[in-house]
């Protein structure tokens, strides 16, 4: 009875087995000459025929739609203040990409110590935003290498946030971001341009 | 072992000259190859198909590429009068599948006689290039050449298209092929989740706080992997997918993490007041990453558990854009102390077996170097002028190639 028992059981293992084999494989691995005849085994000197290989056939990389649904306009701008104007159409005098009567904060190439002539706006903002929430834009230029130029717009920003707090700012009301280089204020190639851009917004909420 | 071989036949490469030179001094020796045209009613695709096939041939190097454009029979032996000399000839006829997509057949010849034949089909024929891909690879294995699973190997990267927005983009390793994975928000730092390809990761900059995403390419199903505030970043994927280096910032302070993907867990690396970031794994359980502990980006490396800190790279201004493969890094230096346009940017490998640095490139600004995953090649974008292109180093054969590029503005590529 045992022995009836463990044959069936590999006859039901061969069959599941023999199934699985011939199962069709996750991508269509055969590609069909594109010849009336075909060309394949004529020659004995032909070592590398295969139609069965999935290297013959060349998927589409996705089918997925690209349009982030997640994201809409207003999420776009990372609810500072929900238009386009963040990107400096927006500010004072064009070349500002801070709100309103907020003045960006301009640094030096590969610095992130805020300059003395930065210390009058410094004090014109921290009066604008005090007892209010705000979201310090770190930004650079476009020299620099991705991830090391968005940590010296972070550290920018992280150096208003501190002269903010040292004016009596609450810390937990400023939050900090930094864009890199991917929200330029002057596109052209010039060096006051990347003075423009080497900058900190001021957003509000 | 392989890679000291390599590294060492590398030095010969590396000594003082643009890599680039290096194509025409090694030529003499290798066979004439034609490319020929079988298609039944030759057009402008297969015609293009042809300049494909030479530029991977050439790629390849192990012939020399005939790139005169002529048609013949495919069935024929013999090759076209104009590729009479031709020891070699590589055939191919195409023809549509009725549903976008294309039927290829290939051959090889070798002085009249069939070499290789294999039969294709690309599902999308705007996708031709990749076909030229495959047909290359398989030629060069067919033939015992050096490995180039990196050919066939797609590129993800990230465009700025205008101002806070950016597109995330697949490509092939010449960026010639592009098709938009995801769109309609600002996103960076895209990377492979694992071998195979199949997911990748990026920051999204549209959220609240800096965002880490996970999606499959597939499906384009997103899963929300770590946020924080200031910065978020994949800088580097371990050879199993399972631990991800992040530079994460949460109070304001950019520093590296190892962050484990099955539990969710993250472990702070390193913990300094200015800048760390760019963590990478490295074949002797060291991570290297980018630091300005000494005032300006530099090259330092760390291990886990440990405090301490070790400068490894001992040259150059301005030491980022890093990439690492077993024990070797390849990192973009600046060659002056100017700040501006004009200056050089030139890409180095280092070896952490013996110390040495080689550089890799001799002119112009080159920038997001990225082993392929077997080491066996650099991909890097080149400025020059005012013309970009992609390049590959292909370090066991003593050559780099450039490609063209119309693309905009990258702000980061992986392989």
């Amino acid at each position: 009875m045992t022995r009836k028992i463990a044959f069936l059981s590999a006859t039901v293992a061969m069959l599941v087995l023999s199934g699985c084999s011939t199962k069709e494989p996750a991508i269509d691995a055969t590609a069909h000459s594109a010849g009336n005849a075909t060309n394949t085994g004529a020659n004995p000197k032909v070592v590398a025929t295969s139609t069965t290989d999935s290297n013959a056939v060349i998927a589409p990389i996705t089918h997925a739609n690209a349009v982030d649904t997640t994201v809409d306009g207003s999420n776009g701008s990372n609810g500072s203040n929900g238009s386009n104007g963040s990107n400096g159409s927006n500010g004072s005098n064009g070349s500002n990409g801070s709100n309103g009567a907020l003045v960006s904060i301009l640094f030096d190439f590969d610095k992130f110590d805020i300059r003395e002539d930065m210390q009058q706006p410094m004090s014109q903002n921290s009066g604008l935003v005090k007892g209010k929430n705000v979201k310090l834009e770190g930004n650079c230029d476009e020299f620099g290498s991705d991830e090391y130029n968005f940590a010296l717009g972070l550290k920018r920003a992280t150096a208003v946030k501190n002269a903010l707090v040292n004016n009596g700012m609450n810390p937990d009301s400023i939050t900090t971001v930094s864009f890199g280089e991917s929200n330029p204020v002057c596109l052209e190639k010039t060096q006051e341009c990347w003075a423009k851009n080497r900058r900190v917004d001021f957003k509000l909420p | 072992m392989k890679f000291l071989v390599l590294f060492l036949t590398f030095i010969h490469l590396a000594w003082g000259a643009d890599a680039t030179l290096e194509v025409i001094k090694g030529v003499e020796g290798l066979s004439a190859l034609a490319i020929e045209d079988g298609s039944a009613q030759p057009s402008e695709v297969s015609r293009t198909f042809s300049k494909m096939l030479a530029a991977d041939m050439n790629v390849v190097s192990l012939f020399v590429v005939d790139e005169t454009y002529a048609t013949a029979a495919f069935d024929s032996s013999v090759p076209a009068t104009s590729h009479k000399e031709a020891k070699y000839i590589l055939r191919y006829r195409l023809i549509s599948d009725g549903i976008g997509g294309i039927k290829a057949d290939i051959k090889l010849l070798q002085e009249n006689e069939e070499l290789f034949i294999k039969s294709y089909l690309l599902k999308q024929s705007e996708m031709l290039v990749f076909l030229a891909h495959t047909v290359a690879y398989d030629i060069n294995k067919h033939l015992g050449g050096a490995p180039i699973d990196w050919i066939k190997r797609k590129v993800i990267f990230v465009r700025l298209t205008s101002p806070r927005h950016s597109e995330i983009v697949a490509s092939d390793y010449t960026l010639s092929y592009q098709k938009v994975l995801l769109k309609g928000g600002l996103y960076g730092f895209a990377k492979w989740a694992n071998r195979e390809q199949n997911d990748f990761y990026y920051t999204s900059l549209s959220d609240f706080q800096p965002t880490i995403y996970k999606m499959n390419l597939a499906s384009g199903n997103k899963q929300k992997v770590i946020s924080s505030d200031g910065m978020a970043v994949c800088s580097d994927v371990s050879e199993d997918g399972k631990k991800l280096l992040l530079t994460l910032a949460p109070n304001g302070q950019p520093d590296i993490y190892l962050y484990d993907t099955l539990s969710g867990t993250k472990n702070r690396i390193t913990d300094y007041a200015g800048i760390d970031v760019n963590g990478q794994f490295m074949g002797d359980g060291s991570i290297a990453f980018v630091s300005n502990r000494f005032g300006y980006p530099n090259v330092f490396s760390t291990r886990l558990g440990s405090n301490a800190v070790w400068q490894i790279v001992f040259q150059g201004k301005n030491n980022s854009s890093l990439s690492s493969c077993k024990n070797f890094l390849v990192y973009k230096a600046r060659e002056s102390s100017a700040g501006y346009g004009g200056n050089a940017f030139n890409l180095h490998l280092l070896s952490l077996n013996s110390g040495s640095v080689k550089r890799l490139t001799a002119n112009g600004e080159n920038d997001f170097p990225r082993f392929s995953p077997d080491g066996e090649a650099i991909l890097f974008i080149k400025q020059e002028a005012s013309r970009s292109s992609v390049g590959v180093i292909r370090f066991g054969l003593n050559k780099s190639f450039l490609f063209p590029l119309k693309i905009g503005r990258i702000q980061s590529i992986d392989w």
